[in-house]
């Protein structure tokens, strides 16, 4: 959309305009109605979408309840311990989990720590201006953190290394490449692939009490000892013994927006200011409810309308579960925890 | 550490002479008014071009051209070790601008008087190279988006280790500590040179030697992108032919009819 906005805000300069017209007389006559529409779309935005819904489908061809097509990209980043590249629609969010070692906290000795941050890369709408943070980046990050600490998805005793001593830290970032609404499900489906995919180095610790990833430089205790077990194998041909985390729970997120009395599922950004209210409900496997968000909005919402969004939520909760199934069956991590815990 | 093997091998595999593996996709984004996912091996980075715009600054605003705004980002997993960079960081500020003195001698910005062009580009995988990476990256997003330039550009680097010209240093050979010469040209005009860095001591045959196989590189990396250029221009026409100019097909085809001709000057 913003292509289109900026390519008519710029009334001195000369190419796009010839473009356009020359795009409108070169093309059918429907040219000009496309061009018409996209004219009306831009003066009126809320009739322009009213009159879609009161047609029941959306100006993108779908249905009011449909989520839009997702896919989700594991491995993507290999400098990451473990990434993932989420698209719903064109909605993009890539995550990328860091893992480090770090003294154990006093207050906590034997958990470690997960952080999870949220950046809107400036490239990810027209709107978005390079600098500070933004309020919308900031909020998303403290909502998912709140929700996996809230909802317990990592137990972080999982991350202690040696309780008291070191555990890990596991640096989850996230960043938005493309904006493009229902940004919230977009971010959590990417972070719950990027744990459900990650994969925990094995440690040694020397006798100066350091502790080395195996496989890394220095780390030449563990190899060795397992060589010693079995003197067969090669040091270099052993792979480096790798931890999954366990999931307790697999969150999944729906939005829905309140517009004219329909609940809109999955709203793009070009719906989201028109909507009176947005929901966004997280459900766990079972159905249960993990969380539920609603900030303000010029309509409020009835209890009916909350329990259809979580409705909705558990119906794409189990659609999202089985895609993520599938791409960490495609990844070849799929032993792991994440699917003791789905199961 | 040993650069190059005695079979003439690279720690990567490549021949001295060889590029790593060129990959782009065009339009990536649907936000954008034109973007590209380039990759130089495993150099990674994503270019998002958003105007040309009327500026938003007023005492910003230049009567004779377009100004050009540039960001460069690296995402956090991006290197080996997790690092938060600021904004403030040195290193992105002066590879920033780099960027954008680069694009500014590319674009023809007397053409878009008291218009902006922001220029973003995101690091999201670093392997050597970002810097060159991410001129190519914007180069390709400025065409998506019909900025109208001067020619193409192309950045490649190359350096000397172990008493041998190496084209496109990934991170190893990047960190090996030999001269590094990062060059940009213009290849349909005499292969003029934008950008030329290099920091490091070196003898002047050797820096000659060096310079001659980046601007090489640059023309090799030039083809590439102008092939793919060409090949996403017919794949916008052949989209336009089929009809499916509707409300989104419209926009798409408006930026393909010019975002096939910036290459030489035609006005």
């Amino acid at each position: 959309m913003g292509r289109r906005r900026s390519a008519a805000a710029q009334p001195r300069q000369p190419l796009p305009s010839q473009a356009m017209s020359a795009a409108a007389a070169a093309a059918a006559p429907g040219g000009s109605e496309a061009l018409q529409a996209e004219a009306f779309q831009r003066l009126y935005p809320d009739q322009y979408l009213a009159k879609f819904v009161a047609q029941g489908v959306r100006p993108d061809g779908r249905p009011l309840a449909l989520p839009r097509a997702t896919s989700i990209g594991l491995g993507v980043v290999t400098t990451a311990d473990a990434s993932a590249l989420v698209k719903i629609g064109s909605t993009t969010v890539l995550a990328g989990a860091k893992c480090e070692v770090m003294p154990a906290s006093a207050d906590e000795p034997d958990k470690g720590r997960l952080v999870v941050q949220v950046e809107m890369a400036p490239l990810c709408s027209a709107e978005c201006r390079p600098g500070r943070p933004s309020e919308a980046a900031q909020a998303l990050g403290e909502q998912l953190g709140a929700l996996m600490e809230g909802a317990g998805v990592v137990d972080r005793r999982q991350l202690c290394i040696d309780a008291g001593k070191a555990a890990w830290a596991v640096y989850l970032d996230l960043y938005v490449l493309d904006a493009d609404g229902s940004l919230y499900d977009a971010c959590l489906l990417a972070a719950l692939a990027t744990l459900a995919s990650l994969r925990l180095h094995a440690v040694t610790v020397d006798d100066a009490g350091r502790i080395h990833k195996a496989g890394e430089d220095g780390a030449a205790a563990a190899p060795a000892a397992v060589a010693q077990q079995r003197p067969g194998s090669q040091q270099q041909g052993a792979a480096p013994p790798l931890r999954s985390l366990q999931l307790d729970c697999q969150p999944v997120s729906l939005t829905c927006g309140v517009y004219r009395g329909q609940l809109l599922v999955d709203p793009t950004a070009e719906e989201e200011p028109l909507l009176e209210a947005l929901l966004t409900a997280t459900v766990d496997e079972q159905g249960d409810v993990l969380g539920f968000y609603k900030a303000g909005g010029s309509a409020t919402a009835s209890q009916q309308r909350v329990l259809e969004c979580i409705e909705a939520a558990k119906m794409r909760g189990k659609e999202v579960r089985g895609l993520l199934q599938q791409a960490l069956e495609a990844a070849g991590v799929a032993d792991g925890g994440a699917v003791a815990a789905g199961s | 550490m040993e650069y190059v093997s005695p079979e003439g091998l690279r720690l990567d595999g490549r021949r001295p002479k060889e590029l790593r593996q060129l990959k782009a996709q065009l339009d990536v984004l649907s936000t954008a008014d034109g973007s590209a996912l380039f990759e130089m091996g495993n150099t990674k980075v994503l270019a998002a071009v958003f105007g040309p715009k009327p500026t938003e600054l007023r005492s910003q605003e230049d009567e004779k051209r377009a100004i050009i705004r540039c960001e460069y980002a690296m995402a956090a997993f991006s290197t080996g070790e997790r690092r938060r960079r600021g904004k403030s960081d040195r290193r992105a500020t002066e590879i920033t601008k780099a960027i954008r003195n680069t694009l500014e001698q590319t674009i023809m910005t007397e053409l878009l008087p008291r218009s902006q062009i922001d220029i973003y580009v995101q690091v999201l995988q670093a392997d050597g190279g970002t810097r060159c990476a991410c001129i190519n990256a914007a180069f390709l997003a400025l065409a998506v988006a019909a900025v109208p330039m001067r020619d193409v550009v192309a950045a490649c680097a190359a350096g000397y280790l172990d008493s041998t010209a190496l084209l496109d240093l990934n991170y190893m050979e990047d960190a090996g500590g030999g001269p590094d010469v990062v060059v940009a040209v213009h290849p349909n005009h005499s292969n003029r040179v934008v950008l030329l860095q290099q920091d490091n001591r070196v003898a002047v045959e050797t820096f000659e030697e060096v310079m001659e196989l980046a601007v090489a590189g640059c023309r090799a990396v030039a083809d590439f992108m102008r092939g793919r250029l060409l090949e996403h221009t017919r794949a916008l026409a052949a989209a336009r032919a089929a009809g499916e100019d509707g409300g989104g097909g419209g926009g798409a085809a408006m930026e393909g009819d010019s975002g096939e001709e910036l290459e030489d000057d035609e006005y």
